[in-house]
């Protein structure tokens, strides 16, 4: 049996995050992960927020940086399209287009040089405690192995499996996974080809299509759909997408991602004994945007801070490690309740609607104006937002 | 269940399985069926259409 201070399970950025952070602050730290390659395939539009990176202290690097993303273009389903740049308008998700296989390998080497163990193609499949301590079984190269370890921390993405061996909720409802499929393509011929580009409406329902821009020609173009509200599954809307978007319609796919994206705000109850949940498997993703790259990464480095100070503590109980979902919940679950809201309001848009809004903001000069300037402006035009974003604004 | 062969192991079905019962690994996936009540979602979440309900 292997032992350790803090065994992370999952090494994709909000896992590597939380295994640096911790090998920093002096406990031992092995990382598994099922895959034979960190980082592929990706399961993501790529998009992060150079406010975010700043945050976090990670120099944009060229090796994983593919393109600069300067402004937002939103497109109503009648292809009416507002542009927003990123000088006047705080804008979550743009900034940089990464390219995910090179990043998260990044951020597990970062991770390896703080000290952390890491081992790849070992699978976690089932999990005990043991006094005051956990084992955890896994499974590397048809060898099965036992890990024990005082604290685990569970980043083991949408699946979320680990944090039920310990008595936590983290099962999504459906109606709060986001089911994803994305071509990255070749041939895209953006309006804009510095923007980010979201399309609204029923040509994702409950959700939005992306086209994130990686340079030249090349582009993610993709969706995320609810599938309580429609029939169809998400590659269905994905190759109606592909073919009636102007952009896409001459364009060829290199790879096709899947998914499930969990929307529904942080959880409540990320700990338990000796267990930390975090990253996609404890919903640290924006509810209106499904950005959880860096929200992941800002949730796995409080876990591995915690954890770190836990061991050192020489307590792992539920007690000693719930600061960790305060601190949480401060770093991110605040502005996940507004996100919530503005999403509601904007699945509640009808098609032509949208069409409406799209149509008033068009010629918007955004840079001008400000929020509340704006929310006047929609409520002139769309009353409900008042009800459903007036306390927000 | 029945895994087609264009699953693509993302995981989101064991995302949402109720019971926990499914392990994704690299390349398969295994279920658990002893314990699944039917409830589908797994099959109706897939973002491709890769599950489908064994008749039995």
């Amino acid at each position: 049996m292997m032992e350790t201070d803090i065994l992370v399970i999952g090494a994709g950025p909000a896992g590597s995050t939380a295994a640096k952070h911790a090998a920093i602050n002096g406990a031992r730290v092995i990382v598994i992960d099922k895959k034979s390659e960190i980082g592929s395939p990706k399961r993501c539009a790529e998009g992060v927020s150079k406010e975010g990176l700043e945050k976090l202290g990670i120099e944009p690097s060229p090796r994983w940086v593919t393109k600069e993303a300067t402004g937002v273009r939103m497109v109503s389903p009648n292809g009416t399209a507002v542009n927003l740049t990123e000088e006047k308008v705080n804008l979550p998700e743009a900034g940089y287009i990464l390219e995910r296989k090179i990043f998260d390998k990044h951020m597990a080497m970062e991770a390896g040089r703080a000290g952390a163990k890491i081992m790849v193609k070992t699978l976690a499949t089932g999990m005990r405690r043991e006094k005051d301590q956990v084992v955890v079984n896994t499974e590397h190269m048809g060898r099965e192995l036992e890990i024990k370890a005082k604290i685990v921390i569970a980043a083991d993405g949408p699946e979320s499996r680990v944090g039920r061996w310990a008595g936590l909720k983290t099962a999504l409802k459906p109606k709060n996974m986001e089911s994803c499929a994305q071509f990255e393509m070749a041939g895209v011929d953006m309006a804009e080809p510095d923007c980010i580009e979201f399309h609204f409406g029923s040509v994702a329902p409950g959700g939005y299509a992306w086209i994130f821009p990686k340079g030249n020609d090349i582009a993610n173009v993709g969706l995320g759909v609810l599938t309580t509200i429609t029939d169809k599954s998400a590659y269905q809307h994905l190759l109606e997408f592909v073919e009636s978007n102007p952009a896409t319609q001459n364009a060829q796919p290199v790879e096709l991602n899947i998914g499930g994206d969990p929307v529904g705000g942080l959880l409540k109850k990320m700990v338990a004994d000796n267990v930390l949940v975090t990253g996609d498997a404890a919903s640290m993703v924006n509810p209106l945007t499904g950005g959880g790259i860096i929200s992941g990464m800002l949730g796995g480095r409080i876990a591995g801070q915690v954890a770190a100070q836990a061991v050192a503590d020489g307590d792992y109980s539920h007690e000693n490690l719930k600061i960790y979902e305060k601190l949480c919940e401060e770093e991110l679950g605040e502005s996940f309740q507004k996100y919530l809201k503005a999403k509601e309001y904007l699945l509640s848009l009808s098609d032509k609607e949208l069409d409406t809004i799209a149509e008033a903001f068009k010629n918007s000069d955004f840079e001008t104006i400000n929020t509340k300037e704006m929310v006047r402006k929609l409520v002139k035009i769309s009353p409900k937002a008042l009800l459903k974003l007036g306390k927000l604004f | 269940m029945i895994v087609k062969e264009w699953c693509m192991y993302c995981g989101e079905c064991a995302g949402v399985c109720p019971r926990n019962l499914i392990e994704v690994r690299e390349i398969s996936l295994n279920f658990n069926e002893k314990y699944c009540k039917d409830c589908n979602i797994c099959v109706q979440v897939c973002p491709v259409q890769a599950l489908e309900k064994r008749d039995d």
